[in-house]
């Protein structure tokens, strides 16, 4: 191989047959698959799409989920059960028992619509965060973001209290201020209050529910079922 | 080998060769080691960071925590150390290998100015909070085109210099060489453009992150590391390689299979499953081009297995091309189910990176360094006692580090798998694992410093006075 056009050449043809098709079809492909798909659920008589569409709140939120590094440690990608039983445990807000867990369905690309980039993620330190809306209410993430322990004596994370403002009371206490106690108080005429950063951070976390009911096509079991009634008592 | 005649002329050659790519080469190797030693205390502090979020834990030092640290430190590693290592060793090589005086050394000199203050930024744009966290990728948005009209300088240069070889047969290193030349601007552009400029699919970028780092691995760390191996082992051992056509074997082998690879990573993700099916296919396949390249060394060796001991550049060489087959290995087992499952995100992520960055890349980059720089000084290093303290640290440092990843992933995983028990068991699982990667941590930097100081001393000419370059304990085949 000692003509440097030839060399080229072949080293360039079998590197675009993986860039065309691990790289340019997909990013092509998936562009266009965006468009809602909108259907009449039967049980509850409502009209419902997939993807649902994000609130505005996530946009701002993801880029400091970004900024943070929160996606180092943090995961958003259930897998189906043959590789992974992640999308239940106790106290991950959704019902379900031990005996009976009423598990998250693995997620979708749909999922992930408009997302600037999809963190699925690195390495679970901490637990995945596909559905973190359902576990806690705002003011629980700003109490964990503040100082993790103070929540979960356990937890391994970091603290961010460099999202928070802590500010001597003036007139009344502001209503966003943090609820800390023990060790955490700010102390006698004093608040922790969420900067704008740490309210967008914490809107996204309470939007992140990747659970929403697909349109019936995309459930080819559930699908085939109901066509077989339909067969029967046709 | 092209350059064994051990002709005077030959010797005066090679020494005027030497010369002319003195500034650049050590240029690119000292500020390397100036981003590993930045990326081995960042490394340290990740770690710590890891299980005791409280060390350092200071207000004005809240930058340091894991979710910054950790990207910022795998970004002076690979951008900072890694490549700029490789691109030392290569422009050492390729100018020996095409036996031309290099002309024109400014354009690599300011071209390595430009990568230096690209990683700067990055590195301190990671810091004040302008991350993408994207793994590999976590710059800032603005940083890349500087890094990427950097390196394509430096290769515009290295071609240039390809073009005024003298007639022979091309070497396998030169073919490698030329390969992490083009593929890394391909590489590095795409993800990018894809990811960065390009509206599109949130799917379609995560899974174009994850495809960046199998082929940067395959196709762009391996290659630079193969070239230096390649020329060391036969240079050292005064033999030429066991067989041209296994070399050649390997090389196309890995071409094919390399820009495939990465994707298994999200093997039961949400992409189409063909995607991570094809990846976990390409790193299965690339066995065969591994076996091919592992066997030609080893053939290439047999018999002279002592030299190991005595060489250093042999020696790291041996232990960086045995760390590349033992990532081979273990990321086409990683692509079956059974084991994937376990290993998929955990913090055995974090081991294959350090396997191949600092296992497998760096140990090569190790062995070249101390072959190439006595050369360009001409000094000698200083003393065998250092080297060997380099060299076993590392080495420890390494393993222990790469296996206590390994085995808190699978633990960890296994226990995220309990999902009757509380999260607590899940988190607290990975914890001692963690810390165990510190005390690794501390032989690595233990290592490093040692390595600094005594490049330090050759730089600034501090070495052992010798009439001819030689090293310690191959001085025979020294050229």
């Amino acid at each position: 191989m000692n003509s440097l056009r030839q060399f080229v050449l072949c080293l360039a043809a079998t590197f675009f047959v993986p860039w065309l098709c691990l790289i340019v079809i997909p990013h092509v492909k998936m562009a266009k698959a965006v468009a809602p798909e909108t259907w009449v659920n039967q049980d509850l008589g409502t009209s419902q799409s997939f993807p649902p569409g994000t609130p505005n709140a996530f946009r701002r939120g993801q880029e400091i989920y970004a900024a943070e590094g929160c996606a180092s440690c943090h995961t958003q990608m259930i897998r189906p059960t043959y590789l992974g039983l992640e999308s239940w445990r106790p106290g991950f807000g959704k019902e379900g028992t031990i005996e009976a867990p009423v598990r998250t369905r693995e997620t979708v690309p749909g999922d992930y619509a408009g997302e600037r980039f999809a963190y699925l993620g690195v390495q679970r330190i901490g637990p995945d965060l596909s559905n973190a809306g359902y576990r806690h209410d705002a003011a629980w993430h700003h109490a964990h973001l503040y100082e993790p322990t103070s929540v979960r004596g356990f937890s391994t994370m970091g603290s961010f209290r460099h999202l928070y403002i802590k500010r001597k009371i003036r007139g009344q206490r502001s209503a966003d201020a943090l609820e800390l106690s023990g060790e955490f108080d700010p102390g006698e005429g004093y608040e922790v209050v969420p900067s704008e950063t740490a309210k967008a951070l914490v809107s996204y976390l309470m939007t992140l529910k990747k659970d929403s009911p697909l349109p019936p096509a995309t459930t080819p079991i559930d699908a085939s079922q109901d066509a077989g009634e339909d067969v029967k008592k046709g | 080998m092209p350059e064994d005649n051990p002709a005077d002329e030959d010797v005066l050659h090679r020494a005027a060769i030497d010369r002319s790519v003195r500034l650049p080469v050590l240029f690119f190797f000292t500020s390397a080691a100036a981003w590993l030693a930045v990326s081995v205390v960042l490394g340290f502090i990740q770690s710590m960071k890891l299980h005791s979020p409280g060390f350092l834990d200071f207000p004005c030092l809240h930058f340091l925590q894991y979710g910054r640290s950790n990207p910022a430190f795998m970004g002076a590693l690979v951008y900072g150390w890694a490549i700029q290592a490789g691109l030392g060793v290569c422009i050492w090589l390729m100018a020996r290998l095409c036996r031309a005086e290099i002309k024109n050394p400014i354009t690599l000199i300011v071209a390595g100015h430009f990568w230096n203050i690209g990683v700067l930024l990055g590195v301190l744009g990671i810091f004040t909070g302008h991350s993408t966290s994207i793994e590999w990728l976590a710059f800032p948005k603005a940083v890349w085109p500087i890094l990427f009209v950097a390196y394509s300088l430096v290769v515009v240069w290295l071609f240039t210099l390809f073009q005024r070889r003298k007639p022979g047969e091309v070497y396998i290193s030169v073919l490698y060489i030329l390969g992490a030349c083009l593929w890394f601007p391909w590489i590095y552009l795409t993800a990018n453009v894809f990811i960065h400029v390009l509206p599109g699919s949130p799917i379609a970028k995560a899974a174009t992150s994850a495809w960046y780092l199998g082929s940067m691995t395959y196709l762009v760390l391996a290659p630079m590391a193969l070239a230096s191996a390649y020329y060391f082992i036969p240079k050292i051992l005064g033999r030429p390689i066991y067989s041209s056509y296994l070399s050649t074997l390997g090389f196309w082998g890995l071409a094919i299979v390399g820009g495939w690879t990465g994707i298994q990573k999200f093997m039961g993700g949400p992409l189409p499953a063909w995607m991570p099916a094809v990846s976990g296919a390409a790193v299965i396949f690339a066995i065969i081009p591994v076996c091919a390249i592992a066997v030609n060394h080893h053939m290439t060796l047999r018999g002279q297995h002592k030299l190991i001991e005595s060489s250093p550049t042999m020696r790291f060489t041996a232990v960086g091309a045995a760390a590349f087959t033992f990532y081979c290995v273990f990321s086409a087992l990683n692509a079956f189910y059974p084991l994937g499952a376990l290993t998929q995100l955990s913090q055995t992520t974090m081991a294959f990176q350090l396997l191949a960055v600092y296992g497998f890349f760096s140990m090569c980059m190790f062995g070249a360094i101390y072959f190439i720089v006595p050369r360009l000084v001409g000094c000698e290093w200083v003393s065998g006692r250092r080297i060997r303290f380099h060299f076993w640290f590392s080495t420890y440092g390494m393993i222990s580090l790469v296996a206590v990843h390994f085995l808190g992933g699978l633990w960890q995983s296994h226990a995220y798998a309990q999902f009757d028990v509380p999260l607590e068991n899940a988190i607290s699982a990975g914890r001692p694992y963690a810390i165990g990667a510190s005390v690794a941590w501390v032989f690595i930097i233990a290592s490093n410093v040692m390595f600094l100081y005594h490049l330090s001393l050759m730089v600034f000419r501090l070495g052992r006075k010798s009439e001819q370059p030689a090293m310690i304990g191959h001085a025979d085949h020294t050229g």
